[in-house]
Formats: C-alpha cells, structure tokens, sequence
C-alpha cells in the first residue's frame, strides 16, 4: 500500500439535485463516522483534493464549475459520482437544462448510485476510490523514473 | 589633510561650474566624472586614516573664518529675501534673529577664540564621508536620467531649472564635508546652516504652491535648529572659551554639570535636522520635491547630519543623564510613533518618509544610549539605513516614471512589469527591516544596550515599533511580489543613469551584509575605542560591549543567512520545473490572469484584494498628534532645565 | 566555534525535529479527536499526508512560489539549528521571523485572493506577537545573564522563578504562532472554519508538503522555547522541561478545540495587551528590583 491511498483528502461538488445526496456524503465525513480515522479529510479547496465527490446532476450552469475544479486537481486525481443523479442524470435527466451524469463534464471513476446515496454506499466507493487512486499514483511514479 | 580640504572644495567648485552649464551633454560628463572623483576620493580618505584611530589636522584660517562670516551673512540674508517674497512672517523673524545672533557672535566673542587644529577624522567621520562621497554621488549620477525625465513631464513652457539643481546637489555635498570633517563649531555651524537653505531650495524647486510651503516648513523649523546651535556656540565660546568640538567633548565627559545647556541645545539642533518629533513634518513635506533630493535628504546627508551631530555626543550623553534622557524618549517615542503611523500609509514615498524617522529616532535613541554597545548600533544603523534608503528612493522615482504612482497599490505585480528593478526594491526593503540583514543586526546591538542601561521604557517602545515595522514592510514586499500571468516589461526605457546607481546600492548593500562582521570590526570598534578613551571611560568596558554580546560568530552566521536570501532572491526565483496553474478563483475563471471570475448572474467580476491599512487602529493624525505634543513638551521642559542648570553651576 | 555547533545542529534538526513535530503533530490530530469522542487518524498519519503530497504532481501557479518556500523551510531549520545547538537566542528569534516573512511572500506571490487574505492576516499575526518575543528573549537575557541559551545550563536556579509572567505571555502568544484556535486568522488546521485554505490555497502537492514539515520544525523549536524556562545546571531538568513543554502543547490543543476564531482586533488588541503587561512588566521589574 502506497500513502495515496492512507490519506485520501475529499473535496465535495453538489450540482443539480435535490440536497439529499448532499447532505447524506457530508453527514458521512460527519465526526460521526470519524472518516478521519482513515485519513480522509474533507478540504475546501480543490488543490489539495485526491478524491473529488460530485452529487446531483450536471447542467448548463455547473458545468464549467465541474470542470475547472476537476482541472485545478492535482494528478494523481479520483472522481466519484454519488447518487443516481451524478452518475445518470437521474430523475432529472429530461431536464430542459440538465445535461446528464457527471461523467458529461469529467471522466468518473466510480460510481455510487442511490437515491439518496446510503453511507454504505459512499464508503465503498471510496475504498474502491482510493484503490484507483493508488494505481494512478503507481502510474504517475513509473512515469516520472520512466522520464 | 590635502585631501581633506580637496573633499570639501572639489564638490564646491563643481556646483559652481554646474550652475551655469545647460547642456545636458556637458552635464552628463560634469557630474559623471566629479562623482567618480568624489567617490575615489572619499575611499582613498579611509584607506589612508582608516587604521588610525583620529587625526587631528593643525589647520586653522581667519580667511576661512570670515568666508564662514559671509556664509552665515548671506545664508540669512537669502532666507530674509525668500521671506519677503512670499511674505511669511516667521521665517523672516526666525532668519532674523539667526542673522544677528550670529552676527553678534562672530564679532563679539567668536573671533578671539582661535582653534588650532580644525580639521579632523575619525571612525564616524570616515564613516560619513564614504556615505556621503559614494552614496551621495551615486545619487547625483542617478539624477542625471531621473531629471530628463522629469523635465520631460513638465509643461513645455516650464524653464529649464536643472543647473541648479545639480548645483544644489553638489554644494550639499560640500556642505556635509564641512559638518563632518571640521572640529571648529562655528565652521560646523556654516556647514549646518548651508544644508538646511540647500534643502530649502531643493524642497521648493518645483516652485508649486504647496512645494514653497513644505520648504518654509522645513525653513522653519530647521532654523529653530540652528538658533539653538547658535545658543551653543554662545555657551561654548562665553563658558568655556574654545570653539573646538574636541575640547567640548573633553570638558563634557569629564564635568558633565557644565555642559548640560549646550548638549541640551545641540540635541534640539540634532533632533530638529533628524526630524524627530515634532518636527518630523518637514521630512515628510520633503516629499514633494523631485526624488533624488528624497534620496540625498534622507540616505546621506541632511537628517544624517543631525544624527552625525548626536553620535558625536554619545559620549557625553553617557555621564549626563539629564540630556540623555531627552535624547532617548524623543527618539523612542518618535521611533514607535512613526513605525505605527507608517502602517496606514498608501504612498510609497510617505511610507520610506515614515520608515526614515523612525529609524533615524533609534539612531537618536541609540546615541542619547551613549554606551559603546549603543554608538556600535547607531553607527552601524546610520550605514545600513544610508545605502537601503537611497536604494529604495532611487527604485521608487523610477517605478514612479515607469508606472505613472507612487502608490503602493499600483506597484501590484511590479516583479512581472520591472523584474530587476522590484527585485532591487525587495532587496532595500527586506535590508531595512528583516534579519539577517545589517539594520536588525545593528537594531540588535541597540537592544542590547538598552537593556544594560536599564533603558526600560525604550525597550518597551522598541518592541512594540519593531513589530509595527514588520507589517508595514512585509505588506510592501507581498504587493511587490505578486504574479500573474504575463505582464509587459516595461523596463526597456530606464536610463543607464539610473540603472548604474540602483546598481552601485544595491552591490553596497550585499557587500556591507555580507561583510558585517569585517565592518564591525575595522571600522566601528576602532572609532568607539579611540573616542572613549578620553572619555574617562575604561577600556575595559569597550571591550566588554563585544564579548558578550553579539558574537563575531553570530554575525558571520548572519552573512551566511544572507547569502542564501541573495541566491533566493536572485538567482532561485524564476526557475522551476513544475507545470503552471492558475489560481483558483471558487468557480468559472474567465480570465485567470487577472482573477475575473464568473459570477452567479453570469456577469464578470473581478477579484480584488488591498492591503491592510489600518487607519482605525493606527489613525496618522491622532498619532502625529499625540508625538508632537508630548516631544514639544518634553524638548521645552528639558531646555528649560538646561537654562536652569546654567544658572546654578 | 558557536557557528560551527549552529550549522551541525542545523543538521541534526533538519532530521530530528520533522520527525518529533510529526509526532506531536500525530499526537495533536489523535488527542483532539478522542476531545470530540472519535478515535482519531494513526499516529503516523502526518507522515501519511506529507509523503502523499509529496509522490503528487507538481504543479505551481507561478515561478517563483517554491523558491520562497524552500527559503522559509531554510530558515526555520536554521533557527532551530541555532536554538537546540545553544545558539543565540535573539538569532533564533529573528532567524524564524524571516522564515515567517518568506511564507507571507510566498503566499502573496500567488495572487490568489484567498491566499492574499490570508497573507495579511498572517503579516498581521506577526506583527501581534512580535512584542511579546522581543521582550520574551529580553527577559531571558536579564534573568540569565546571557542570550546564549546553552548558558542555561551554567545557572543555579530555573529562570521560571523570576520570569513567570513572561512566560505566560509566552503561552498567550504561542497560541498565534502555532495558529491554534481562536488566533488561527492566517490559515486552519480546520477546513470548517477557513476561507478556502488562507495562505496555503495556492500551494499543492510537494510545496505545501514543506510547508508541513516546516510546521512540524516550528511547533518543535516553539515548544524547545517553553522548556527553556525550566532548565538549570542539574541534568534532569531536561526531562522537566520535556514535561512542561507536553503539558503546554496539551494544553494549546484543548484551547484549540474550545474556542472559535476571533476577529483581528481581539488579536492585536489581546496580543500586544499581553506584550505590555506581561512582558514589559517583567523587564522592568527585573530591570529595577
């Protein structure tokens, strides 16, 4: 196990949706759950962010948001869509403005349906999350001694 | 002594020249060459009495003598005219009584005192003729660009007055000679006298109504100065029969009852030059006259005289703590005060004004100190402040030219717009504030002294200044400092002039920081030693004030440390191998470079972000307010006592 | 010779004081979570973080950010270098204050409205404990004789004795320097009460690795400072300073967690309150009497 993988810092997007995925992926970085016994923690800002939760839908106005805060990441980077919303458009997905899943805007890694999206599920998604991310960091390492 | 006399002359002369050459041709070379001279000169002074320990030369002329007379006579008499030609009351009254004061006193007391030996040098006095002969005339070199372009943002019809200018530039360098290298006070005192009406005219030059008031401040208050120089001379010359700075430092170190009145009076005199409070508004309306005379008026001469004057003192002020203790709150209190109120500063020039009174108020406080470890910080304070204030003044008339402001608002990215010259401009604010450069070494020594002499309240009020300085610098460098995206470079049209002298300060200020320990050691402490031991102050209390407290050793750490800023600062910035970014901006960039984002009505804003001001918790006006009130009192309850003290012993 | 023992403790401290700020750093994330009731990141887990940020992609919003950052991990190693090797202690002083000055110009570069804002309020926190410093290393030059802190161990009695209230002023400031809760205005340790990340916004992978490591070398020179106050001739009274400098860190973290952050004039206004009664207090009582 690399140290990508033992401290997973999140940054947190809510698009177009009805708050409950929202609410359901913050109530799981709650003290609660101590999220930060695994080294998860939850920043604000997006340079600093390995694992970037969206919930809710992706849509005219938000999509440029999605994007440049998935550009301003810095690789080795993981996107985990949550809820059904994020990863189809969900029951907005006819929408006059939605667009569809956030994988319209961004390359996504995993998904978490559910609606709302259950602890559970977010958890697993991002134990799947993190072995993305260590794969990628393995990748990024190879690069820079293949470079 | 030849050369002594030729440092005095030569800058005299080539004012007079100046003054009636109008082709800039002609005048590139008159100063160019002169300054080099002057330069060269002032070097081979301190190459070849360096290692003496002080000189005293046996020289003394009625014909200087009376030329001092005429001096004196026509410097009030131009006060007198310039008076009734604006009509201000109060020079014209204080130019008066200036004007027979010393009239009275060159007749009546003053010619029957002979001094045999009036010229000198000394650690201090070498000290300020090298400040004074490559700092001041890297000044009048960076001048010569400086001024085309000034004259370039004139009106068409303005009159071409740059030949006196340079003029005035060279004859305040003659001047400064005089102060520092003459041991007869009354040469000294035409010295002083020539200063203060050569920065009156630099002051007034632009000739706009409020450039003639800040002069007839500076005129005013500056007089006030001299009047009580005068008072001194009549003491000296009445009380103890010798015009010799020599002999009144000896009388004064050993009966120190005597002397209170005129060291009291020749620290108001000192205090005045250096602008302590109250009268640090005259340095602050310096501001309005065209930058070099900013930059020789607060690096080299003028308020360094006022200083020179203090230091001389010192050891006087050590065995006499009735004036000690003025000397002290004044520059304490004008040092904490100043700090605070440059904070709320905006105005470059106002913020090196603010920066430049408060530490020529350590300076003060340091020789009002008089310990050894006390003259060691001034001496190394007046050195530092000398090289990183000019080098600050130059960088900010040129970023002024360049950018159109002097506001340090305006100076935002300047280190994409004019790299080289923000990184100088960094390089003279971080000297100015920031270990392990020269000022905080020397403001070290300062601390230590204060707290051998028990010098509580001062401490007090240093800490708590130190800190203010801390943020009103760091605050400058961060705008300096700022980069984003690419922005033109804008520095092609700086004048080679300029670019030389930026230059020539700012290798001063690597040498002397890298070399601290070698200054400290073959310039000051000689200088300390041999003016202390006639002091009646034991050798072995000189020798203790470098043992224990600031180690060679520690100085040498401090020039590594700075080493390592220098390749940071100038060679390390810059280069990276890293991928560039841009900022994050919380949402939609639409222009990264310049932090517009995209708001939530899809319109465009622009980030914007100001420095902290503080004008609440720091307000300009209640401070000044504050210092000048309690200065007045305190300089008027003190020379009151002086006048006392006269009567009783 | 002192300059000698500065540079071979610079040395040392660059491996030994980021491995004991980690774990105390650890010990801070671990302890305030069992305050909350969790059970807390691994002790390591500073460790974790920075060797994450450090194998990240380096990226940077400017050319010149990093080098101000190394600067500033210079020169906080060299402060503790001069202060764990015997230096001077007025040094170590000035020497971590350029430290702080290259971050707040590190931060500044970036242009980041959020890193700006947290600049100036950082060169504000500096401005707030400077005087309560300058007096802290006064007081400890009256009290033992000298600004060499290996003097300390050439004195009969601790210095605490007669400096206790310079001491508390010291706790009161350490507070701003450690940027613990209420006085954390620069940049928190806690994402929720924070602007974006204040000064650290810009700063991403390897760099804010250094400017973690450069927290650890601080939090220990700051906590050597503490201990200072309780070491006298008698060799054992190491392990007492050792004691107290936990305790205080202890006690910085429970003030951490129990208080919200503050306005900038409750700092300045608190800190240089602090300064003058505290510090300059005790100046002039062991000045005078």
């Amino acid at each position: 196990m690399g140290y990508a993988s033992k401290s997973p810092w999140v940054i947190h997007y809510d698009g177009s949706s009805c708050n409950g995925c929202d609410i359901e992926v913050l109530a799981a970085l709650c003290p609660g759950f101590d999220a930060e016994r695994f080294g998860v923690i939850n920043t604000g800002n997006p340079k600093h962010a390995d694992i970037f939760l969206v919930t809710g839908s992706v849509n005219e106005r938000n999509i440029d948001v999605v994007k440049e805060i998935y550009d301003q990441m810095v690789e080795p980077k993981v996107v985990i869509a949550c809820g059904i919303c994020a990863c189809t458009g969900g029951i907005f997905h006819d929408c006059y403005n939605v667009i569809g899943g956030v994988d319209k805007a961004i390359p996504v890694d995993v998904y978490a349906p559910g609606c709302a999206v259950r602890p559970e599920a977010i958890i697993d998604a991002v134990v799947q999350g993190i072995g993305i991310l260590e794969k990628k960091a393995e990748a990024l390492n190879a690069s820079r001694k293949g470079a | 002594m030849e050369l002594v006399g030729f440092l005095i002359v030569f800058p005299l002369v080539i004012a007079v020249i100046l003054s009636f050459v109008r082709s800039d041709t002609a005048r590139t070379y008159l100063v160019i060459i002169p300054a080099v001279i002057i330069a060269a000169a002032s070097i081979a002074l301190y190459v070849i009495y360096g290692s003496q320990g002080s000189t005293y030369f046996t020289f003394s002329s009625t014909i200087v003598d009376i030329v001092c007379i005429i001096v004196s006579i026509a410097i009030g008499a131009i006060i007198l005219v310039y008076g009734f030609r604006y009509k201000r009351i109060l020079p014209i009254v204080l130019g008066a009584v200036q004007l027979i004061g010393s009239l009275i006193f060159d007749f009546a007391f003053g010619h029957g005192i002979d001094v045999s030996r009036s010229l000198y040098v000394d650690g201090l006095s070498l000290l300020m003729v090298l400040i004074i002969g490559i700092v001041g005339s890297g000044i009048c070199v960076y001048a010569l660009g400086y001024m085309q372009d000034f004259q370039a943002h004139e009106p068409n019809d303005a009159p071409d007055r740059r030949p006196i200018f340079f003029a005035l530039m060279f004859l305040f360098l003659s001047a400064m000679y005089i102060i520092v290298l003459s041991d007869n006070m009354t040469w000294m005192f035409a010295g002083w006298e020539i200063t203060t009406l050569c920065s009156f005219l630099l002051i007034g030059y632009t000739k706009t109504e409020e450039a003639i008031d800040n002069a007839f401040r500076q005129i005013n208050m500056n007089l006030l100065g001299g009047i009580a120089f005068l008072v001194a001379l009549y003491v000296c010359a009445i009380g103890f029969e010798t015009l010799s700075f020599k002999d009144f430092l000896e009388i004064g170190s050993s009966r120190p009852n005597l002397v209170i009145m005129p060291v009291i009076a020749l620290s108001i005199a000192g205090i005045t030059k250096a602008a302590q409070m109250p009268f640090h508004t005259w340095l602050l309306g310096a501001m309005v006259a065209p930058t070099p005379t900013s930059a020789l008026l607060h690096s080299s001469t003028m308020v360094k005289a006022g200083v020179f004057l203090l230091v001389k003192l010192a050891p006087i002020f050590v065995v006499c703590p009735i004036a000690s203790t003025l000397v002290v709150l004044v520059g304490g209190l004008t040092f904490m005060l100043c700090s605070f109120m440059a904070i709320s500063q905006t105005n470059a020039k106002r913020v090196l004004a603010y920066s430049t009174i408060a530490n020529l108020g350590l300076i003060t406080a340091c020789a009002g100190v008089g310990t050894p470890e006390a003259v060691w910080a001034a001496m190394l304070l007046i050195l530092f402040h000398a090289i990183a204030k000019s080098l600050l003044f130059l960088c900010v008339g040129t970023a002024e030219h360049h950018i159109g402001s002097r506001d340090i608002e305006d100076m935002d990215q300047l280190f994409q717009r004019m790299p080289k010259l923000s990184r100088f401009m960094m390089l003279g604010i971080m000297c100015m504030f920031i270990a392990p450069f020269g000022m905080l070494i020397a403001k070290w020594g300062a601390l230590v002294a204060l707290i051998d002499m028990h010098q509580a309240v001062l401490l007090i009020l240093l800490a708590f200044g130190s800190a203010a300085t801390f943020m009103f610098w760091a605050k400058w460098l961060g705008k300096l400092a700022g980069i984003a995206g690419t922005q033109e470079n804008i520095e092609g049209s700086v004048f080679v002039s300029e670019w030389v002298s930026i230059g020539l300060m700012a290798v001063l200020i690597a040498l002397c920081c890298l070399c601290l320990p070698l200054i400290s050691i073959y310039m000051v402490d000689p200088y300390i030693v041999s003016s202390y031991a006639y002091a009646g102050i034991s050798d072995g209390m000189v020798s203790s004030a470098f043992d224990g407290t600031i180690d060679v050793d520690d100085l040498w750490l401090a020039s590594i440390a700075c080493v390592f800023a220098f390749i940071v600062m100038f060679a390390g910035l810059g280069r990276t191998k890293s991928r560039q970014v841009g900022v994050y901006l919380a949402g939609i960039s639409a222009d990264n470079a310049n932090r517009v984002f995209r708001d939530s009505l899809s319109g465009e804003t622009i980030a914007t972000a100001r420095n902290w001001y503080m004008t609440e918790a720091f307000n300009e006006d209640r401070l000044s307010w504050l210092g000048t009130v309690v200065c007045i009192i305190l300089e008027a309850a003190f020379f009151i006592v002086g006048c006392v003290t006269l009567g009783i012993f | 010779m002192s300059i000698v023992y500065a540079l071979i403790g610079t040395l040392v401290f660059a491996i030994l004081g980021p491995v004991i700020g980690c774990l105390l750093s650890g010990l801070d994330r671990k302890i305030s979570a069992r305050m909350q009731g969790r059970v807390g990141p691994p002790l390591l887990q500073p460790y974790y973080d920075v060797r994450k940020l450090l194998g990240k992609e380096r990226v940077s919003v400017n050319t010149a950010e990093s080098a101000y950052v190394i600067a500033a991990l210079v020169f906080a190693l060299l402060a503790g270098g001069i202060f764990f090797s015997g230096g001077n202690l007025l040094m170590c002083v000035f020497v971590i204050t350029l430290s702080s000055l290259f971050f707040i110009v590190a931060a500044y570069s970036s242009r980041s409205p959020y890193a700006e804002i947290g600049a100036h309020r950082e060169t504000l926190q500096v401005m707030s404990y400077e005087p309560m410093i300058i007096l802290m290393t006064v007081v400890f030059y009256q009290a033992s004789g000298s600004f060499d802190v290996s003097n300390l161990f050439n004195i009969p009695i601790p210095i605490i004795g007669c400096t206790w209230l310079a001491f508390i002023g010291l706790l009161f400031v350490l507070t701003i320097k450690l940027r613990k809760s209420p006085f954390d205005l620069s940049m928190s340790h806690h994402a929720h009460q924070e602007i974006v990340r204040g000064m650290t916004t810009e700063m991403s992978g390897p760099t804010l690795a250094k400017i973690e490591i450069m927290h650890w070398c601080e939090t220990v020179l700051f906590l050597g400072w503490v201990g200072m106050f309780f070491i006298w001739l008698n060799p054992l009274s190491l392990v007492l300073a050792i004691v107290v400098a936990v305790l205080v860190y202890f006690l910085e973290i429970w003030i951490d967690n129990n208080f919200a952050r503050t306005k900038w004039q409750a700092l300045l206004g608190s800190a240089w309150f602090i300064a003058l009664v505290c510090g300059g207090l005790n100046v002039i009582v062991l000045m005078f009497v």
